[in-house]
């Protein structure tokens, strides 16, 4: 056993800086908004002090290098999550929440316990940075890096362990907030810091994708079906986590720790002005397109595309991973297209061509600047095409058009029955959990 | 005795009930449903919040036996554990019907009703069958007409005859917001266009039963719950007693203090520098007396919609809405459009049409699949900096957004076309508009008409902060219409004939008061008078020292403690926050509804707890002003005093509870956390300083009227409203007599008038 020394217990790289970075920035915002959103609030004080215990706790786990550390941070912060996520006792439902949250980060927790248990067994080491360094017996190593797996998917809110994350809104309003920015992130965060050993084993990596690509489409599948905003957010988050579990599972861990980074900023700020909901006016988008400004908008999407790979140093090409990345950014360029060229497409194929290639080269840029701020800290390795990842990609690119050529409710009155049914089954599996509803109204408890 | 009171008023609000012979007949079911929904007050939308007592269905009844019935039935904490289940699917099917805009991917077969949509999606439901063949059959079988389904449930539950209107009452009381959502839908919406997804009253519980059935067979249990809860309910008269107690305080020395001015005689008539016109909002009060003490102004209090019953289409942005109590039907359309050139117009239009591509960029990209993950990526540092300014510099951030959106999108004054009334119509409007407030002669040079609206960010209740007389919307426009229509000198020569004679120089200018910032946005692009402008000049800077001390006090009350220049900046800055809950304190305290001269309550500090109704009874006879204004304004003012009084009793039956956890379903309502109830009411931050610390007073209007009290008498005697509310005590009705100038107060016999001072 190694002595216990300051030095040894963090490790402050680039990669504990960026985290840091936003779980500051968020907690900044979160606590501003808060002082003056939970004005006259009795659980204020109580409010701010786990707060600001849990913006701290988040901040030792990411610089932690002892794996007790980090577990003990790991644990800590989530159990002040539960505490903030239930903010008032009385109210049955709330608590219900907290407790299927807790059972949920228990579960994570004790996959992320075993997988350092057999880490350490494997390497006798106990810092992350020693355990990267040198060789992890098999033996041991393919069952932790997969518990680990297990933890970070508990933690993002991954299918199956989504349920959490998609019956936590009895939370008041700036925790969710926080929630979608820092600890769902856990996960990613877990995976980009012990990269180096998942770059070594493809089947994992391909695995983390099936998981994550499933999780993407389903989460982002039951966003569009959510009919309040906060559950749609909460879909949405679990979508976003699922495509950035795909997108470590591509080999591309920075662009997935700049994906979650952006994200939670994005999420963040869609929580915090959810009460703006009510004003937000859908805007008919005519679909399914015509056939000529949905040609000439694919023709954008390869602009927009292109200027995604510029801008953040990849391949546009490539027989390998990063085409998954480049074809999202595809498919992201045509529906940003396709408004442009609703009416009067050929004229406005420039204005729109230009459009979309300056948005994917703003795209790239973001991606690349997370990049470049983590440097080496965090590896990236794209790997060969196999026919999973294609499938992946086919099904992402297949799942878009279905939506988009899907004939629009309202002529729908002649649906086939088995569409009735996904509808339905689609409804009740994007439902809170039972205990967490507020079935009666005066159960419901402000005090 | 308390006993047969509880008997008496359950039998009415059960007409159809036990003392009837059992008869299944369809008739009799349509009868049970119907009257099973008497109970249930509508609720708004958040688009226009407008305030409804949620007692209102038990108007008829005196106010102690509805504080029994309300508890009874709306205040329960403890249902039977089983009908959690039938809560839930029950709100899930509802909030997947009545979403107005927040899915992409809705609801399958909206088109044909609620019912006949659940009906073929229902026997897909494994949460409602549970695999079970037979249930499921039983839901594949129910038949189409939603009145043959009761039928067919109430059969499966064996609920007899007997008890059917009450149990089906049951299973709106238990979910009460969903309810009144819906009593809003089919009995209150008829002035808007046809709405692509109908439902009615039989639909709904055709739903709510059928899903009882499934899920809990044995729900007769529900009556048997019922009947207990009846037995040991006993909060209703310690509430009674609560609010009769603090009336009596407050009513005791507004009316000292009004009978003190009754002597006082009126001023001599002159024109004063400018009048103001505003809206009877309690809001107006304290801002009225603040400008009038900067200067000699005459302000009036009318209702905030001056009148004029009209519908409000924006020709750029080809919405519409109505802009009118609820009580009425708009019966013209005004197009509003840029007051500039037709080069101006075009721009503005251009400028709209770009401020939409761009939120359509943005939609299109968002509300699809395998698209928003780059979204996010090339929105997060955009979105991640605007939070940030939002957070910690809101001004900043509002200045910003006005910059960028200015260069988008020109800001141009806007214009009323009031061509579509006709000239009769204009002349019946400015006639009635001027006796009932009771300014006919002694016309000012300026008058200015002053609409009123708030200004919120980031608040799903910012509609119930606005006029409610324009049913929940700004009310610019009517103080447009309405000054059009006084300006019109066709009008002017029609009005000689009818006795009012509007001096050549006097000109009508409409104004909006902003209710948060308390700034006034005067309306006088077309003002070219010198002399006018000159007048005008002085009352915008009298405008300003009247806000600054009404935005002090305003600030003060809200917890701000600073000095006499920041009130108005603290009051502007609550005002762009989009953290704020409590952006201003709305209608809270409201508490009495005075008609009368401005001269019995000028100079008195009523503390923003008053609607002022203008009124002169001198000047009114037959008395055909006065029971306008009981009826109308009065009513709007007793619906706004209830649902503040309701939501502060208990603000989880009857409010929409803490802002901190609400979740806006469909963009029509709030629900509580993950799903619950559609909360109706205010949110507790509207009526309460701090949880369990509540700011608002519950108590019940106070209707005082300075008129001869025979006259008031024979008013409240005709007219069904008043002797409804009046005689069940919703309401109280005071008298300061001209004759004597004592105060008088009128009895619940509606026959005898008490001194109120004695």
């Amino acid at each position: 056993m190694q002595k216990l020394s300051l030095a040894g217990l963090f490790h402050l790289d680039a990669l504990a800086l960026v985290m840091i970075g936003l779980v500051a920035f968020i907690g900044l915002c979160v606590a501003s908004f808060a002082s003056r959103y939970l004005q006259g609030d009795l659980a204020r004080r109580r409010f701010f002090m786990r707060l600001a215990a849990l913006s701290a706790t988040v901040i030792v786990m990411v610089s932690a290098d002892h794996l007790l550390l980090l577990l003990a941070a790991w644990g800590v912060s989530n159990l002040l999550l539960v505490q903030l996520m239930v903010h008032k006792r009385g109210w049955a439902a709330a608590a219900s929440a907290g407790i299927l949250a807790g059972r949920h980060f228990l579960l994570g927790l004790g996959f992320v316990a075993a997988a350092f248990g057999l880490l350490y067994a494997a390497t006798g080491q106990v810092g992350i940075q020693a355990i990267l360094s040198g060789p992890v017996a098999p033996a041991y190593g393919l069952p932790a890096l997969i518990l680990l797996l297990l933890g970070a998917m508990t933690q993002s809110g991954i299918w199956p362990f989504h349920r959490w994350l998609t019956s936590s809104l009895n939370s008041p309003t700036p925790v969710s907030a926080f929630m979608h920015a820092g600890l769902v992130n856990g996960g990613g965060y877990l995976l980009a810091r012990f990269a180096p050993l998942y770059l070594e084993v493809p089947q994992i990596l391909t695995a983390m994708f099936a998981a994550g690509l499933a999780t993407a489409l389903l989460g982002t599948a039951w966003k569009l079906m959510q009919q309040d905003v906060k559950r749609m957010l909460a879909c949405s988050t679990m979508g976003q986590m699922g495509f950035m579990l795909a997108q470590c599972g591509l080999g591309l861990f920075p662009a997935a720790v700049a994906h979650l980074c952006w994200h939670g900023l994005f999420k963040a700020y869609l929580f915090l002005g959810s009460g703006g909901a009510v004003r937000e006016k859908r805007l008919d988008l005519d679909y399914p397109p015509q056939l000529l400004p949905f040609f000439l908008a694919l023709g954008c999407g390869v602009v927009g595309s292109y200027g995604f790979a510029v801008a953040s140093h990849k391949s546009w090409l490539a027989a390998d991973t990063t085409l998954v990345l480049v074809a999202a950014a595809f498919i992201a360029g045509s529906q940003f297209a396709l408004p442009l060229l609703r009416k009067r497409p050929l004229a406005m194929l420039p204005v729109a061509l230009l459009a979309t290639g300056v948005s994917g080269l703003a795209y790239g840029a973001s991606v690349r600047l997370v990049e470049s701020l983590l440097g080496p800290a965090v590896p990236a390795q794209p790997q060969a095409i196999n026919p999973l990842y294609l499938a992946g990609l086919v099904l992402l690119l297949s799942a878009w058009l279905a939506i988009l050529f899907a004939r629009r409710p309202g002529a729908s009155t002649r649906l086939p029955g088995w569409l009735l049914g996904l509808y339905v089954r689609a409804l009740n599996g994007s439902q809170p959990h039972p205990a967490t509803v507020t079935a009666q109204r005066n159960h419901y408890n402000p005090g | 005795m308390q006993t047969q009171l509880k008997e008496k008023s359950y039998l009415e609000l059960c007409p159809a009930n036990d003392a009837r012979p059992p008869n299944v007949g369809p008739s009799r079911l349509r009868e049970a449903i119907e009257a099973s929904w008497t109970a249930i007050a509508p609720f708004w939308p958040l688009q226009n919040l407008v305030a409804v007592n949620p007692l209102q269905g038990l108007e008829d009844l005196p106010f102690e036996e509805a504080l029994f019935e309300a508890a009874v039935w709306f205040q329960q904490r403890d249902l039977p554990p089983s009908m959690d289940a039938v809560n839930r699917e029950t709100i899930k099917w509802c909030q997947a019907f009545f979403d107005e805009g927040q899915a992409t991917i809705t609801m399958p077969l909206r088109d044909r009703g609620l019912y006949q949509a659940w009906r073929v999606l229902a026997p897909h439901d494994r949460l409602l069958h549970g695999g079970d063949a037979a249930r499921r059959a039983w839901l594949a079988a129910l038949p189409p007409q939603p009145e043959a389904a009761i039928a067919e449930s109430l059969r499966k539950l064996d609920i007899p005859p007997a008890h059917q209107t009450r149990f089906m009452m049951l299973l709106l009381t238990t979910l009460p917001g969903w309810a009144a959502h819906i009593k809003y839908r089919t009995d209150w919406s008829a002035s808007e266009p046809v709405h692509p997804h109908p439902v009615t009253h039989a639909d709904y519980l055709a739903v709510r039963l059928a899903i009882t059935c499934a899920l809990w067979p044995e729900a007769r249990d529900l009556l048997g719950w019922h009947a207990r809860a009846r037995q040991t309910e006993q909060r209703a008269a310690g509430a009674h007693q609560a609010i009769a107690q603090a009336e009596l305080v407050y009513r005791e020395s507004l009316l000292r203090s009004l009978a003190g001015r009754a002597s006082i005689p009126a001023q001599h008539e002159r024109a004063p520098r400018a009048q103001l016109v505003f809206c009877i909002d309690v809001r107006s009060e304290p801002f009225r007396r603040a400008l009038e003490s900067c200067g000699d102004y005459e302000t009036f209090g009318f209702a905030g919609f001056f009148g004029v019953p009209v519908r409000v289409k924006d020709t750029v942005t080809g919405e519409s809405h109505a802009s009118c109590p609820v009580l009425l039907e708009p019966r013209h359309l005004v197009r509003e459009s840029p007051a500039c050139s037709p080069a101006g117009r075009e721009q503005v239009q251009a400028g709209h049409l770009r401020l939409d591509l761009a939120k359509r960029l943005y939609q299109s990209t968002k509300y699809t699949l395998s698209a928003p993950f780059a979204l996010v990526e090339a929105m997060g540092p955009v979105n991640g900096a605007w939070m940030a300014l939002r957070c910690l510099a809101p001004v900043w951030a509002e200045r910003l957004r006005d910059r960028i959106s200015g260069l988008v999108k020109p800001v141009a004054a806007v214009a009323s076309d009031i061509s579509a009334i006709p000239v009769p119509d204009r002349c019946d409007y400015a006639e009635t508009a001027l006796r009932t407030m009771g300014l006919t002669k002694s016309f000012a040079r300026l008058v200015l008409l002053c609409g009123h609206g708030s200004t919120t960010r980031n608040n799903a209740y910012a509609t119930s902060l606005d006029c409610g007389a324009c049913g929940g919307r700004h009310g610019a426009t009517n103080a447009r219409v309405l000054a059009a229509i006084l300006n019109d000198p066709w009008v002017r020569e029609d009005l000689i004939g009818r006795g009012i004679r509007i001096p050549g120089t006097t000109q009508f200018v409409a104004a909006e008061h902003d209710t948060t910032t308390d700034e006034v946005t005067v309306h006088a692009e077309s003002l070219t008078n010198p002399g006018l402008q000159q007048i005008l000049a002085q009352l915008r800077d009298d405008l300003e020292t009247a806000r600054a001390s009404n935005s002090q006090r305003r600030a003060a009350e809200l917890g701000f403690r600073g000095t006499q220049s920041d009130g108005a900046k603290h009051m502007f800055r609550r005002s762009r926050d989009w953290a704020q809950v409590r952006p201003e304190w709305g209608l809270a305290r409201n508490a009495a509804f005075i008609a009368a001269p401005r001269e019995l309550t000028r100079e008195l500090d009523l503390e923003g707890r008053a609607f002022l109704h203008s009124y002169d009874w001198r000047q009114d006879p037959e008395g055909t002003a006065l029971s306008l204004i009981l009826t109308a304004p009065m009513v709007v003012a007793q619906w706004i005093n209830a649902q503040y009084l309701f939501s502060t009793l208990d603000n989880v039956a009857f409010g929409s509870g803490s802002k901190v956890t609400k979740n806006i379903t469909g963009k029509v309502g709030v629900m509580q956390g993950n799903a619950s109830d559609l909360m109706h009411g205010l949110p507790l931050q509207s009526v309460c300083s701090g949880d369990g610390d509540p700011w608002h007073q519950p108590q019940r209007l106070l209707a005082i009227v300075r008129a001869p009290r025979d006259r008031v008498r024979d008013i409240v005697q005709r007219q069904p409203i008043l002797r409804k509310l009046l005689g069940n005590g919703w309401v109280s009705l005071a008298c300061i007599d001209p004759v004597d100038d004592q105060a008088w107060l009128l009895a619940r016999d509606l026959l005898s008038w008490q001194e109120a001072l004695a």
